[in-house]
């Protein structure tokens, strides 16, 4: 291969893959956050996400709702139901049996829920397109091009970024969540309520879901099976350590290039199993990931 | 009194095999078949969930691993005892390697790893084209058994019905042998466990081993009286189809397995007439069952009584 198509792969590589990183990062904040504060590893995030881009599309096309009615519309429920799951299914099951098999249970239970719920409803037969509200058209950033869809994409999803860290680290609000997910009873001993937190962190963490699913969908078709990516989102999890959150965001960037350029240099069938093969070897060579710190040991 | 109960139930169930075989419809025994696969296969995740504890979401992955060497070996001439044993080993190994993953890792780091390798599997299976056939399927080949052809669902029955057998008979010995209780102790407490002298890192390699190994003969029983497989039901869905036959049945009962695989297998039946419910049905079964029976349907019973 010429060493200027070598250098003209490697920018689009990079730029597409900020893009797709950016929403890998959103969705693996979500997944962490929920991990650190409430000790759940949500299998149905890819789900809650494929269900908030019907939600929004169900809204726009059948209700005919104008995008600035749809798009907070479906952010709040999907805020709601997470933290009715975390409230009505979650505590009951920790309180049943609360071993970490039987959380991921439930929320694989979550996941097929939804999925059959999608395919009910009857949108789920074909490929649906999204509706954009970006015109078309393209920006060429050195050598590779991007949609201005790509750069309002990547351009929110760092606001949203910025907006939950600055939740996360000056509001009462996110110091609570911060103090959970350090010691549950020393936060509890200082007044914090846990039942509320952890609900809080769910609906936090569905925002944040529906945000990127309304980010992402008009760049793709809608399918039932569309909630794959979130293996790119554990993927990016876990590169970045799993329960740091500047992890998660570093690690969405990383899977995103490393996607865009397996997909240019090797094959477009090699990109499915990217992100296992960098779940495998993350866990088993550094399981602390990049972010994790040392390895805590968990006295009995 | 008790045994009298037991040897009724075992010749009951054995009246019911020989009916079937004589009297029963081709697809009548073609699901009983099927049932009978599920069953072995909740019995080997029930091996590494139920008694040692760990997390494994790769049970299909092994299941494919036997139906492909069983009927590559099939297909190389070689007679069905030879080939069922060959793709149990190669699957049992396997099940070796991701064990040592589990050494390193636990709880939802092995939940993820597991998945992502199941996953990785499913796309080997799809895209070695030269021996699986690929997005094509392989056709199976039928089996020799001591020379005798096997052609029809009908005919694989009994093979299919003892391999089942002895699968739960091993199962049961385990249960309550020694390594068992051995396995069941690094449930509990791995540290507990250790100090009471047993090896810690052998046990959990030992489960995946049996475990993978289970599931591998569950593919060779699959062989018998299936002429196709497609990469596409070897998938996450498979894994999870079994995990829910497991959790109906309560996870850590051998008996628990084998009752959540008949309960299932008879719902699937009825769900089969409204497809379109199929998926809400079991995400609710996962999520009433957490919620409100984390022992499964059998002891929820027991005790409403």
């Amino acid at each position: 291969m010429d060493w200027d198509i070598i250098w003209l792969f490697v920018q689009q590589g990079v730029a597409s893959g900020l893009v797709s990183g950016a929403v890998y990062a959103l969705l693996a904040l979500a997944i962490v956050i929920v991990y650190r504060t409430t000790d759940v590893a949500n299998f149905a995030q890819g789900e809650i996400y494929m269900a908030a881009s019907y939600l929004a599309f169900f809204l726009i096309v059948v209700f005919a709702a104008p995008s600035f009615v749809a798009i907070p519309v479906t952010i709040l429920i999907v805020c709601g139901v997470s933290a009715a799951f975390q409230r009505l299914v979650l505590t009951r099951v920790a309180a049943a049996r609360g071993v970490s098999v039987n959380l991921v249970i439930a929320t694989l239970g979550l996941s097929y829920l939804l999925k059959g719920m999608v395919r009910f409803s009857g949108f789920g037969d074909a490929p649906r397109s999204f509706p954009s509200v970006v015109p078309d058209g393209t920006v060429m950033i050195g050598d590779a091009s991007l949609s201005y869809l790509d750069v309002v994409i990547f351009a929110a999803s760092l606001v949203v970024m910025a907006v939950f860290f600055w939740v996360f680290t000056y509001t009462k609000l996110g110091r609570a969540m911060r103090a959970v997910g350090m010691n549950r009873r020393a936060a509890a001993l200082v007044g914090i309520s846990l039942s509320r937190v952890q609900m809080q962190v769910w609906a936090f963490s569905g925002g944040i879901s529906a945000i990127a699913a309304l980010l992402i969908a008009p760049k793709l078709l809608l399918t039932v099976e569309m909630g794959h990516i979130a293996t790119l989102a554990f993927a990016a999890a876990i590169v970045g350590g799993f329960t740091s959150l500047p992890g998660a965001v570093v690690g969405g960037f990383i899977i995103g290039i490393a996607e865009n350029m397996v997909g240019l240099f090797a094959s477009s069938r090699a990109i499915i199993v990217t992100p296992f093969v960098v779940i495998m070897l993350v866990l088993t060579l550094k399981p602390q990931g990049l972010f994790g710190g040392a390895i805590r040991v968990r006295k009995v | 009194m008790n045994r009298l109960v037991v040897i009724l139930a075992a010749l009951l169930v054995l009246a019911a095999a020989v009916a079937l075989e004589m009297i029963a419809t081709g697809y009548v025994v073609y699901l009983v078949n099927l049932l009978l696969v599920t069953i072995v296969l909740s019995l080997g995740l029930h091996i590494v969930i139920g008694e040692s504890g760990q997390f494994s979401l790769a049970h299909a992955a092994f299941y494919g691993i036997g139906i492909y060497t069983t009927a590559m070996a099939t297909s190389a001439g070689w007679p069905f005892v030879l080939a069922l044993l060959v793709g149990s080993v190669a699957s049992a190994a396997v099940g070796l390697v991701i064990g040592l993953l589990a050494l390193r890792m636990r709880d939802i780091y092995l939940a993820l790893s597991t998945f992502a390798f199941g996953e990785a599997m499913q796309w080997v299976f799809m895209n070695w084209e030269s021996v699986t056939g690929g997005p094509n399927g392989y056709n199976i080949r039928p089996m020799h058994v001591f020379g005798l052809e096997i052609i029809s669902d009908r005919m694989a029955f009994p093979l299919v019905a003892a391999l089942a057998v002895l699968v739960l008979c091993v199962t049961l010995v385990i249960h309550h042998s020694g390594f068992g209780r051995a396995l069941r102790a690094v449930r509990e407490s791995e540290i507990a466990a250790s100090a009471v002298g047993i090896n810690v890192r052998a046990m959990k390699l030992a489960a995946f081993t049996v475990s993978a190994l289970l599931a591998g003969a569950a593919g060779g029983m699959f062989t018998t009286f299936s002429t196709f497989i497609h990469p596409d039901s070897l998938g996450f869905s498979a894994t999870i189809l079994v995990l829910t036959v497991v959790v109906v049945g309560g996870i850590g009962s051998v008996w628990g397995g084998v009752g959540g695989a008949v309960v299932f297998g008879l719902l699937n039946e009825l769900l089969r007439q409204m497809p379109q419910y199929q998926e809400m049905i079991y995400g609710a079964i996962l999520m009433g069952f957490m919620m409100f029976a984390p022992h499964g349907l059998f002891a929820a019973l027991r005790r409403s009584r």
